[in-house]
């Protein structure tokens, strides 16, 4: 009997938007799955790429960033540099094949809730539709 | 235009007789160059400060056996030269330690930097047993006749990057004869210009032929594509990421010799990537069975992300591997595409900040949702 | 003493996976840690499974040590122990090498299971990663004649290949093909066959006996070996030769099980130097290599760790530039360790020789002081 692939994912939250926005979908009462577990950071330039590939090789199905829109950030550049971040390792997974859908970045600003709800019921069908991440059983890595 | 030295002697002769010059007229105090150590054909790097010693010494051996922007680092890492030296140095070393600079890493004050227009450096495998000194003379032949040197290191065989950016003087290598009567030096700057006077030569002016430059870059690029096929990237993913990277033993010593590699502590080093019994406990719940040490391809690729906006494609992390992983290839390669997307070039100017702590109000809009 | 003789059907190989997956499935042990082979089929690496059918591509005895056992079980435990219990399968330089990090806190051996097996040695890494199909070979004639000119060379000279302190030993000397022995050493092991139903009822005679003869004849080969080495190596000059080619990666401090510092000495802060130093250090001598204090690094790093050292030669191997640093530490370590007659990983009572003094020692290193002096402060009064 096959077991239904159920994604385990992680999610990267800043403090001043996204993770507000997340409180927000929360009180308004959207719905969207929970397999996403978050994290919240005081901004999205906190991400240190190793955040995101260790996420990655212990078997997340799916990493996403979340943060202000660029312009808005709280830290003034905050999200120019996470955009960076995120542009180089996208390229390198890109580059090695190593799956970089099951990477996203998303700038959702404290009031869109809705939004929040939906690039995250997006993301989670998406990656039930891709498979489980094959690092999760590998034993050489 | 560009302002040439003619020196009426072998570059081999040349080099040395400039800097047995600088030595000897107190324009600075100590060399940084390669020089002959032992009995057999070992180099090393060594600081000269006796002109008599200059005898021993070969600035343009075809060996690298460490990155002198490490030796740079070390010398100036906690302040800036007191007094002028003269480092020798190759292209990527060059553009290692300017990298190193923007990092803040080390000084380029009172540092003269003599480089030269670079054929390629043998592996360290090849220095045993005295085989450079064999194949020497084969390898300024091919130097002369502008082709790529068979036995080189394969980032050196694909090198764009044979023009040193920064350098103060520039010994003109490749298309030239190595032990013949002439010896070209290009003066690139005012530093060159001041240290160089005095020197016994023919000052000339001269047009340098971009033709030749171009034609033998394009030899270079068509090895470049010629390795980069071998390794058949687009064949990789996690599979053959675990093929590759497999038997690597976790020695760390690619991180060692990596210019750009300077971590007082590295994170796979810190406490914070040590696996405490319960990670342990809980891996082997998911998985049937895990390898000890762990984390050995997350180390590679996270290495990669950190460094490869820097990367000079310099091969000593592939001459290190005790395991021969071809990881210069990987990691040059990498670094192309990363430094591509970023339009910026390692090392090439000094000013120009690294991509990643800089920005653009509009970009990578594909990217993001 | 008693063991246990299991008759070999097929391979040796095969009996002794049987035996751990027996083992594993009678919960006698949670996990065994043990070389699998690799992906790419040209290494080996130590893997930490639960799962019996792992042990298909595993390997008691494999041709090569990529990594030393020690360093797996100081990865696996230097956090704290280990919860579940767990059956390490290591050859007896790994072994000695985890119960000196023991004595330096930096393993934990409770729940730790220690299954040590016989060794012939094993084939240099990069040797066998250039042709794995040659090196099998190379590798199955080593075991036959227990030793062959493939091996490291610090392999080819070892005394201590049988005979340690682990918990159960593997025999394959003195045993036909036809049979392997299981030798309890500790109370752990005789527990270990109790409950596998294993029982003692051999005598283990032909085992010591051929250990012992292997042992006389490897003595004197080690003996004979250092003499010649000592002569090639002694004095600045050929020392210094020995070490010209080294580039100072350090690769041989990482390898090796004993050095476990997290900020090696010679990586820290007290080497980095301002730039007078260096200029005035080459002023003086007329030239100074870079990077600079090559020997200090090596001497330093033998005086750090040259008791505990049991001459595995995995740095060797991690040698970009091939110096014989195994066989020039091997020599240094057997005489410095003779001085305290020490066996390094022998006894796990006994402490380091570092950790311990005696109030009355080494008076023929003091005795010129106190002569010299002794009688002079007697005349001052």
């Amino acid at each position: 009997m096959e077991e239904k692939f159920e994604p385990q994912m992680v999610g990267f939250l800043c403090r001043w938007c996204s993770y507000q926005a997340a409180d927000l979908a929360g009180t308004s009462r959207m719905k969207y799955q929970p397999n996403i577990v978050f994290t919240r950071v005081m901004c999205s330039s906190r991400v240190d790429p190793i955040f995101v590939i260790k996420a990655f090789f212990h078997g997340a199905d799916g990493v996403i960033i979340a943060g202000c829109h660029p312009g808005d950030c709280h830290y003034q550049e905050g999200n120019y540099y996470a955009r960076r971040r995120f542009a180089l390792i996208n390229k390198i997974f890109e580059k090695l094949n190593l799956e970089p859908e099951r990477l996203r970045l998303a700038w959702i600003s404290a009031s869109e809730g809705p939004k929040f709800a939906k690039v995250t019921q997006d993301f989670v069908n998406d990656i039930r539709k891709i498979g489980p991440n094959r690092t999760r059983k590998e034993i050489f890595l | 235009m560009a302002k040439v030295l003619e020196l009426g002697k072998s570059i081999d002769e040349g080099v040395r007789a400039l800097l047995r010059f600088l030595l000897e007229s107190g324009k600075i105090k100590g060399v940084l160059t390669l020089t002959k150590i032992s009995r057999d054909d070992d180099v090393a790097y060594s600081l000269i400060t006796n002109s008599e010693l200059v005898e021993d010494t070969v600035p343009l051996y075809p060996l690298m056996p460490s990155n002198t922007a490490k030796l740079l680092t070390r010398l100036t890492l906690l302040e800036p030269m007191t007094e002028p030296i003269a480092a020798v140095v190759k292209p990527c070393e060059l553009r290692g330690f300017i990298e190193l600079i923007k990092l803040n890493q080390g000084s380029l004050e009172n540092i003269l930097f003599i480089s030269s227009t670079c054929g390629g450096v043998y592996s360290l495998k090849t220095a045993e047993k005295g085989n450079v000194g064999e194949k020497l003379p084969q390898y300024w032949e091919s130097i002369k006749k502008m082709e790529v040197p068979p036995d080189v290191r394969p980032t050196c065989k694909g090198c764009k990057y044979f023009l040193p950016y920064s350098a103060d003087i520039t010994v003109d290598l490749i298309g030239k004869e190595y032990n013949g009567k002439k010896c070209e030096i290009l003066i690139n700057t005012q530093k060159g210009e001041e240290f160089i006077s005095g020197m016994e030569g023919e000052l000339k002016e001269v047009e340098i032929p971009t033709e030749y430059i171009d034609s033998y870059r394009n030899k270079r690029l068509a090895e470049r594509e010629k390795i980069f096929n071998e390794i058949r990237v687009e064949k990789f993913g996690l599979e053959e990421l675990i093929n590759i990277f497999g038997k690597c033993i976790g020695c760390h010593g690619c991180r060692t010799v990596c210019p750009i590699c300077y971590c007082k502590l590295c994170y796979f080093d810190s406490r914070e990537s040590d696996y405490k019994p319960i990670n342990f406990e809980t891996e082997l719940e998911r998985k049937d069975g895990m390898r000890i040490p762990p984390d050995t391809i997350l180390y590679q690729i996270v290495r990669l992300t950190h460094i490869s906006t820097s990367c000079v494609g310099c091969g000593m992390c592939s001459d290190i591997c005790p395991v021969d992983i071809p990881l210069s290839i990987i990691f040059s390669m990498m670094g192309e595409s990363v430094q591509g997307m970023f339009e910026y070039v390692p090392g090439k100017n000094v000013e120009e900040k690294m991509p990643l702590i800089t920005f653009k109000t509009e970009e990578f809009v594909e990217l993001e949702l | 003493m008693k063991g246990a003789k299991i008759l070999v059907d097929n391979n040796r190989e095969e009996v002794i996976l049987e035996f751990l997956k027996k083992g594993l499935d009678r919960t006698c042990f949670d996990a065994i840690l043990i070389p699998l082979k690799v992906p790419s089929e040209d290494s080996f690496a130590y893997v930490l499974l639960k799962n019996p059918s792992l042990l298909d591509r595993a390997s008691a005895l494999p041709p090569v040590m990529p990594v030393q056992g020690a360093k797996a079980l100081y990865s696996l435990t230097k956090q704290g122990k280990f919860k579940q219990k767990v059956a390490i399968v290591m050859r007896p330089c790994e072994i000695r090498a985890g119960i000196e990090l023991y004595k330096l806190k930096q393993t934990e051996l409770e729940n730790i299971f220690l299954i040590s097996i016989d060794c012939p040695g094993v084939l240099p890494l990069s040797d066998y990663i250039k042709d794995p199909e040659k090196g099998t070979d190379a590798f199955k004639e080593t075991v036959v004649q227990w030793g062959s000119e493939f091996t490291r060379p610090v392999c080819k000279i070892c005394t201590r290949f049988s005979m340690v302190a682990s918990d159960l030993h593997i025999g394959l000397l003195g045993a036909e093909d036809r049979n392997i022995f299981l030798i309890p050493r500790s109370e752990k092991g005789e527990n270990l066959l109790e409950s596998l139903d294993i029982s003692l009822e051999n005598d283990m005679e032909s085992w010591v006996t051929k250990v012992k003869e292997l042992q006389e004849e490897r003595k004197k080969k080690r003996e004979q070996e250092h003499k010649g080495l000592k002569s090639k190596i002694e004095g600045p000059d050929k020392f210094l030769e020995t070490f010209s080619k080294c580039i100072n990666c350090h690769n041989c401090m990482r390898v090796c099980p004993i050095c476990y510092c997290r900020e090696c000495y010679f990586d820290s802060d007290a080497m980095k130097l301002y730039p007078e130093n260096y200029l005035m250090r080459a002023k003086n001598k007329g030239g100074l290599r870079f990077p600079p204090d090559t020997l200090l690094f090596h001497l330093g790093r033998m005086s750090h760790m040259v008791f505990s050292c049991v001459s595995c030669g995995t740095c060797e191997d991690a040698c970009p530039v091939s110096i014989p640093i195994a066989q020039v530490f091997a020599l240094v370590a057997d005489n410095a360790q003779e001085l305290f007659h020490y066996v390094p990983g022998e006894n796990i009572e006994e402490p380091h020789p570092l950790a311990t003094y005696k109030e009355e020692e080494f008076r023929d290193i003091e005795m010129p002081y106190v002569e010299t002096y002794t009688k002079k402060e007697m005349k001052d009064g």
